[in-house]
């Protein structure tokens, strides 16, 4: 069950000037770990990746959080690119999901989320979670002592 | 001013003045200590977080042939089994070892249950696996068993806490340079977020910081259900340094609670884990205060202004760690503090919202003529010197 005292906006692409903006999470197989991905995306297709969150040593499989922005053309190009690298991608837009059932308003998940979209009502304690902040890095999620944060696809 | 017994009188008639500390803390602002004092006869205190000494006895009732059990998992946590052959006792940081029967995964997804969540479980009325392996002597001739059981189908089955209720505690900060993943959740690098653990100002024993009103015997709300004051915690340390309020600055007196686990309720036992530490459980605890004279609501009157906690540096892994000295509970309520000449973003670890709701929910009780209060039979001694004491705070100054 979703949290009903928290502020739910959707958070989707924004266009401006034909430059995109997209959210993907990049799943790197082991061999590709040390490819200088950001570097080509830039050199080959003018798309910018902002790192919003990197899990990635050697021999272990690397998961990237970023944010591309480009011509759209090209972003396509570039998704595509990955795609041939073996280097998984997932656009979807994906969102954090409280369960008020779960939730025991610890706050402990405050402390770390960079973006302040995690709180706590200064009066009466509760969990707030203001959703057109969050960035969806997912440093929250492996914090919660009773698992009540997950993502949806 | 009055006494337990008039208290209980007027609670059994339904006319005892309960007021949760917070009511308390608020009226004595608008008026005065005396006039608080005459009007309320129980003011309840209340809070809830992770206790990790905490477990629960739990007798199994014979199996025949009878087995005298050296080693028992429920849900795959190991349970203790050194003494009478089917009395176990399960700790709540104990790890799961298996999920199902045969399984032996070492993954962290398997490692994320524990005795806090076996204990939950049972409590939530859902049904556990036993796998128990016995000692053949010519009483007892089985060598092994392996049920389902619950709640219902257990002889006893009560939480015995070596060491709750914590009075006060430290406030977490990592001042290297790796993350690190302690009982306070994780603490970021380069004094990255903070994390405090005991409610301050809602805090049971913050409200009587010498013991006066309570004591062995005393009964309490634990876990959704009637508990008692059993005996001193592990770890009690009275002589911890105190403001001139009598409020430590530092951990200081824990108690250990006992309580009949079949009666609690899920809502306020809950399992808990925390990434790369391991699992805990945490507990709903209420207090009840009985008013018998002014001194009693002055100590209730006590503010978050006035309760501090110290700041620990956990990168250090020694027993005396540095110390950043001392914020008070007003600041870390916030949600920032200055360290170091740092803002650093606080978090708590007890849940607010859940202490002040079982302030309310033992409030209701007792108005409900349900929960009478008790005289303690014994007091918790205040004079109990702590071997290794300097562990906490007595390398902090208070002046
Ligand atoms: S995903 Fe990141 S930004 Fe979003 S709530 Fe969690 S910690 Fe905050
Ligand atoms: S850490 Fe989990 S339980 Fe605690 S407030 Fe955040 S979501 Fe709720």
């Amino acid at each position: 069950m979703r949290h009903d005292a928290l502020n739910f906006q959707s958070n989707g692409t924004r266009s401006r000037d034909y430059v995109v903006k997209k959210r993907a999470t990049l799943t790197f197989p082991k061999r590709a770990v040390h490819m200088p991905v950001t570097y080509r995306l830039a050199k080959d297709f003018n798309v910018a990746a902002n790192i919003i969150r990197a899990q990635v040593a050697p021999n272990q499989i690397g998961t990237l959080v970023v944010e591309l922005s480009g011509d759209i053309d090209q972003l396509d190009a570039a998704i595509d690119w990955l795609r041939s690298q073996d280097i998984g991608i997932s656009t979807a837009s994906r969102e954090i999901v409280i369960d008020e059932e779960t939730c025991v308003h610890c706050g402990l998940c405050t402390g770390v989320c960079p973006t302040e979209a995690l709180n706590l009502d200064p009066q009466t304690f509760r969990l707030n979670f203001t959703r057109s902040r969050c960035v969806v890095c997912e440093q929250c999620i492996p914090t919660c002592p009773v698992q009540a944060i997950s993502i949806n696809l | 001013m009055r006494t337990l017994a008039e208290i209980n009188d007027k609670i059994q008639a339904r006319k005892a003045v309960v007021w949760t500390v917070e009511e308390v803390k608020a009226r004595v602002q608008e008026s005065s200590v005396a006039r608080v004092a005459k009007e309320v006869d129980v003011i309840t205190t209340g809070t809830f977080e992770p206790m990790e000494s905490s477990g629960a006895i739990i007798n199994l009732g014979q199996t025949d042939p009878p087995i005298k059990i050296r080693q028992c998992w429920l849900d795959g946590v190991s349970a203790y089994s050194g003494f009478g052959a089917v009395d176990l006792y399960l700790g709540a940081t104990q790890v799961a070892e298996y999920i199902g029967a045969g399984d032996v995964p070492d993954a962290e997804e398997f490692r994320d249950r524990g005795g806090g969540h076996v204990i939950a479980d049972l409590i939530a009325g859902k049904q556990v696996h036993l796998r128990a392996l016995g000692h053949i002597t010519d009483c007892y001739s089985r060598a092994s068993f392996e049920t389902t059981i619950t709640c219902d189908t257990i002889n006893q089955f009560y939480l015995f806490n070596p060491r709750n209720l914590y009075q006060n505690f430290i406030v977490g900060v990592n001042g290297g340079d790796r993350p690190l993943f302690t009982y306070l959740g994780p603490l970021q690098p380069r004094l990255g977020n903070a994390v405090y653990s005991n409610p301050g100002a809602l805090s049971p024993l913050m409200n009587d910081p010498d013991l006066e009103t309570i004591g062995i015997g005393t009964r309490i709300f634990l876990g959704g259900g009637v508990g008692y004051i059993a005996w001193e915690g592990t770890q009690h340390f009275p002589l911890q340094k105190r403001l001139p309020n009598r409020t430590p600055i530092g951990p200081a007196a824990t108690l250990a609670l006992v309580g009949d686990a079949k009666q609690m309720d899920a809502r306020w036992v809950r399992g808990c884990y925390f990434k790369s530490y391991g699992p805990s459980l945490m507990l709903g605890v209420g207090i009840p205060l009985p008013v018998l004279n002014e001194a009693i609501v002055a100590r209730c009157a006590v503010t978050d202004q006035d309760l501090v906690a110290p700041v620990v540096d956990f990168s250090i892994p020694r027993r005396v760690r540095p110390t950043f000295g001392l914020v008070s509970y007003a600041q870390l309520k916030t949600g920032r503090v200055r360290i170091d000449g740092k803002a650093v973003r606080v978090a708590p670890l007890a849940s607010l919202f859940l202490s002040k709701q079982v302030a309310i929910e033992l409030k209701q009780w007792i108005e409900a003529g349900q929960f009478t209060l008790t005289e303690p039979v014994a007091s918790i001694p205040m004079d109990r010197a702590f071997l290794a004491q300097d562990r906490w705070g007595s390398q902090i100054t208070i002046d």
